[in-house]
């Protein structure tokens, strides 16, 4: 029953997918900008300039283009069929190798971001609607107006120059490693596993103590949301006829609120979801101010450039992963929620 | 916050590194890192990923120094020029050909040795216009050298390197061009003709890849110059080892990382606490509040760096000559320098960068004169500006989106003061790629600002035949459409005349009609600048404003 129907979301995300694909290959094409004129920026003469066109393939009818970007003309060469993205119109590198160390950097980042948001936020929330009025609830007010009140770079801003500037205790907003540490060899692409494939502790401390104000900043921003939903859900499931009838036949308190979380996190769960994919291309701010090189930053520099295979490519893994973690979360929810069946 | 806390937080900072720096490396912080190391390559028109090229490969001839400007900068003798790789030269007039003695004893990063097999496949790369971009075909080009014709893009026989370039012996090269041209030398001091190392080169081809463009857009690239790669993370970092087999001597700083980090303001941070020692891409307040930091230097140069108004000859109302004086006449340039870039600017007095051979300053000047902008306005036909509401979409002020912080204030001086003369301004920030494509594909920009335009040939006739001859008549990036057949005429001449004097006569000429057409409306000269540690010392300007590490030492 389950696989039958992880199969069916499958095969229905890859028809989206596939449509997304189409859909980006003509709007970026349609878009009043021209990306070879970027080619030849070195006032280069109109020969420069056609034959920079005909490298990017750009002098090819449209229909040509899609074909090969799709794979289904081998005489272009490799395209999507065959697992190749593409390559970068400003590096030169293959887009699948680049959203290759990008990525990675991006789902750690949110990784731990949320998981450090998470223990935070859902016992606040909690505390929160347990005891309306009281201290927590009252924190997590003045905490949601404070926090809400500047963009994400602004705190990122002001986090370096308070914490590495001024106290010192983080270092240098230089990205995940110092700049004259080499990194480990690469295995899985992911910084933190890598150096416990080496088997270098102090390397993985290094990564760790370079995350740290970053995953502070976006702990920061993240959690506002987080307990406020947490907080609603949990004063809805609080006031419904389950908990009063528990009540009633005299549960303990906190067996009481045990089951008001669970049913409080079912809508959590799909916002925290829904969250974790904007923010794969959202934390763009946050990767910036921290140097750190991740896939929002990756998406703006190609959008700024037109690099359309680097568009296409970012746009096709975010969209992939969203459907992946939106595939999960229904599966949660199953788990979660008791009303919920496969259908 | 206090002078001592900043100390002391740097101290504390300087305490909390992890990865300390020896005392011969360099950190160096810019906007980015090299995208590529390839110059017929997708990433070379990349400011950052020339840094990279410069200091990795190096050219035949570059240009003599002079001393340091008053802020410590030094810069280059443009009427001077010395042998790098290749040790002397000399011309046959008669011939047209250009002889070279090399170098000998030269070794690159790997350990080959330079000679003229280096040269000729330099060459033959370039004209096998087999990369994104063919920059190496358009300098040759834009020298006269024989044989690098647009024919290369049709014929592919055309594109097999003939006797233009050729080998005499292990350590001598003849050049042969199709014409006197004087842009011959300074074109080979461009980095888009740096020599290449064939061996290495040839080591990293393949099939389909014969000259290794692959392996010079991502993983190295092989020359002669005084930094090999060590390790190189696109958007990251590239980390450069002193060559210690370097011909002019092994460098004095032994590592250069170079480390991308985004957001200026955090460029000034992690200077101020000492653990970079140089950095770059700053604006022009954050260079400012730097100046009187505590051991830290910001030098500058008025280089080829310049912002211009832009008025488009083939739409109304600025093909009347009247109306582009008046506006010419109602840029506030003082306000621009004070407001916009905190003084490190200048009035630009001409079309040409002023430190170029050949630069004049015409006699004809449009100072800041509202009254008379008012004036020209009335005599045009629109007295305080009735009558140029019909053309409003052309008074649509167009500048790059992405450089809102330094060109924001600057767009809004001038539209006020236009606003005061009756002139309909309405701001209109586009995408750089777009502002590109209309720039120097579509020409249709009506009205802009422009900070971007640096002629890479160090010459008034070069910067001349890129914008303002027709583009009939061979004009590369004529944005304006301006037209002016005495000007076509005296550069025909100008171009092939091979005595300076009388060259640089007719260039002063031609200089002069631009600034009579208003061709643009010239506004300011700004400082190229750089904040660096006080124990950095030797920081050199070169026309493609990237830093050649070779320069460079610690006190």
């Amino acid at each position: 029953m389950v696989a039958r129907y992880i199969f069916r979301r499958i095969l229905v995300g890859t028809v989206q997918i596939l449509s997304l694909v189409i859909a980006v290959f003509f709007l970026i094409r349609l878009l009043p900008a021209d990306p070879v004129s970027r080619f030849v920026g070195l006032n280069s003469s109109a020969e420069a300039y056609a034959q920079a066109e005909r490298n990017l393939g750009l002098d090819r009818p449209l229909l040509t283009q899609l074909g090969h970007y799709l794979g289904v003309l081998p005489s272009e060469g490799p395209g999507l069929l065959q697992g190749s993205l593409g390559t970068s119109w400003v590096t030169g590198t293959p887009v699948l190798t680049e959203i290759g160390q990008a990525l990675p950097i991006t789902i750690e980042l949110l990784t731990f971001a949320f998981a450090v948001a998470l223990l935070i936020s859902v016992p606040v929330g909690m505390l929160a609607a347990l005891r309306p009025g009281g201290a927590a609830d009252r924190g997590v007010f003045a905490y949601s107006l404070f926090a809400g009140s500047q963009p994400e770079f602004w705190w990122g801003l002001l986090f370096v120059y308070v914490f590495f500037f001024v106290l010192g205790w983080a270092p240098a907003p230089l990205g995940v490693l110092s700049p004259l540490t080499s990194p480990p060899p690469p295995v899985t692409g992911f910084i933190t596993l890598d150096s416990l494939i080496a088997g270098r502790p102090d390397t993985l401390f290094e990564v760790l103590h370079h995350y740290m104000l970053p995953v502070a900043t976006m702990v920061f921003i993240l959690s506002g949301p987080i307990i406020k939903m947490v907080r609603q859900n949990m004063v809805r499931a609080l006031g419904s006829d389950f908990v009063l009838y528990a009540r009633c036949a005299g549960l303990p308190k906190g067996q009481v609120a045990r089951y008001a979380l669970r049913a409080a996190m079912a809508p959590s769960v799909t916002l925290i979801g829904i969250l974790y994919g904007f923010m794969l291309g959202g934390a763009v701010l946050i990767e910036s101010v921290f140097s750190l090189g991740g896939l929002g930053q990756y998406a703006i520099r190609s959008v700024l450039a037109f690099d359309y295979p680097a568009i296409q490519g970012v746009i096709l893994v975010i969209t992939a992963i969203s459907l992946l973690v939106y595939l999960a979360l229904d599966l949660i929810h199953a788990v979660i929620d008791p009303r919920v069946a496969y259908g | 916050m206090g002078q001592s806390k900043v100390t002391a937080a740097a101290a504390l900072a300087a305490m909390a590194l992890s990865g300390p720096l020896y005392a011969q490396d360099l950190l160096f912080l810019a906007e980015d890192v090299p995208a590529g190391l390839n110059y017929d390559g997708p990433a070379a028109a990349i400011p950052t990923s020339q840094t990279g090229m410069v200091n990795v490969l190096e050219p035949l001839v570059g240009y003599a120094t002079q001393a340091a400007n008053d802020t410590g900068v030094i810069t280059p003798d443009f009427d001077s020029f010395e042998g790098r790789l290749a040790e002397s030269w000399s011309f046959d007039e008669a011939s047209l050909t250009w002889t070279f003695t090399l170098r000998q004893g030269v070794v690159g990063c790997n350990g080959a040795t330079f000679n003229a097999d280096d040269v000729i496949y330099t060459f033959e790369r370039a004209k096998s216009v087999s990369g994104a971009a063919p920059i190496g075909w358009f300098l040759s080009n834009v020298a006269s050298i024989a044989g690098f014709t647009p024919d290369v893009f049709g014929d592919e026989a055309a594109r097999a390197l003939g006797p233009e370039v050729q080998k005499i012996d292990d350590y001598t090269v003849t050049i042969t061009q199709s014409e006197p041209n004087a842009l011959f030398l300074p074109v080979l001091t461009i980095f888009g003709l740096y020599i290449f190392d064939k061996e290495v080169m040839e080591a990293n081809a393949t099939d389909e890849d014969p000259w290794s463009h692959d392996f010079a857009n991502n993983t190295d690239v092989a020359g002669f110059g005084a930094y090999c790669v060590e390790r190189w993370t696109k958007d990251d970092e590239i980390v450069l080892a002193a060559n210690p087999d370097y011909y002019r001597g092994a460098p004095a700083i032994e590592r250069v990382v170079m480390k991308r980090v985004p957001q200026s303001s955090n460029r000034v941070v992690i200077l101020r606490t000492g653990q970079a020692q140089l950095v770059q891409g700053l604006t022009p307040r954050e260079y400012d509040s730097l100046r009187d930091a505590d051991g830290i230097e910001v030098g500058g140069v008025s280089g080829n760096e310049n912002l211009f108004v832009h008025m488009n000859f083939d739409v109304e109302p600025f093909d009347n000559p009247l109306v582009r004086k008046a506006i010419a006449h109602a840029i506030p340039r003082d306000q621009i320098i004070q407001n916009a870039y905190f003084g490190q600017a200048t009035p630009w007095e001409g079309h040409v960068p002023s430190s170029y051979p050949g630069y004049v300053a015409p006699e004809t000047q449009y100072e800041h004169d509202p009254e008379k902008a008012a004036a020209l306005l009335a005599e045009a036909g629109y007295p305080e500006g009735a009558g140029l509401e019909a053309f409003g979409e052309a008074f649509q002020l167009s500048y790059v989106a992405e450089k809102e912080t330094t060109l924001g204030p600057i767009v809004n001086a001038i539209s006020t003061a236009m606003r005061g003369l009756g002139i309909p301004v309405e701001l209109n920030p586009i995408p750089q790629t777009q502002y590109g494509d209309r720039q120097l594909v579509k020409r249709d920009l009506p009205f802009a600002i422009n900070d971007q335009e640096k002629p890479i040939g160090v010459d008034a006739g070069y910067a001349s035949q890129l914008f303002f001859v027709s583009p009939e008549k061979g004009g590369l990036n004529n944005m304006v459409n301006y037209r002016n057949e005495a000007f076509d005429e005296m550069w025909s001449k100008a171009r092939v005349e091979s005595d300076t004097a009388k060259r640089d006569v007719m260039l002063a000429e031609m200089q002069g009609m631009l600034m009579d057409d208003v061709a643009w409306a010239p506004v300011v000269e700004y400082t190229t600048q750089w904040a660096y540690s006080d124990s950095l010392k030797g920081l050199q300007w070169h026309p493609d404003n990237s830093i050649r590490f070779f320069d460079l030492s610690f006190e």
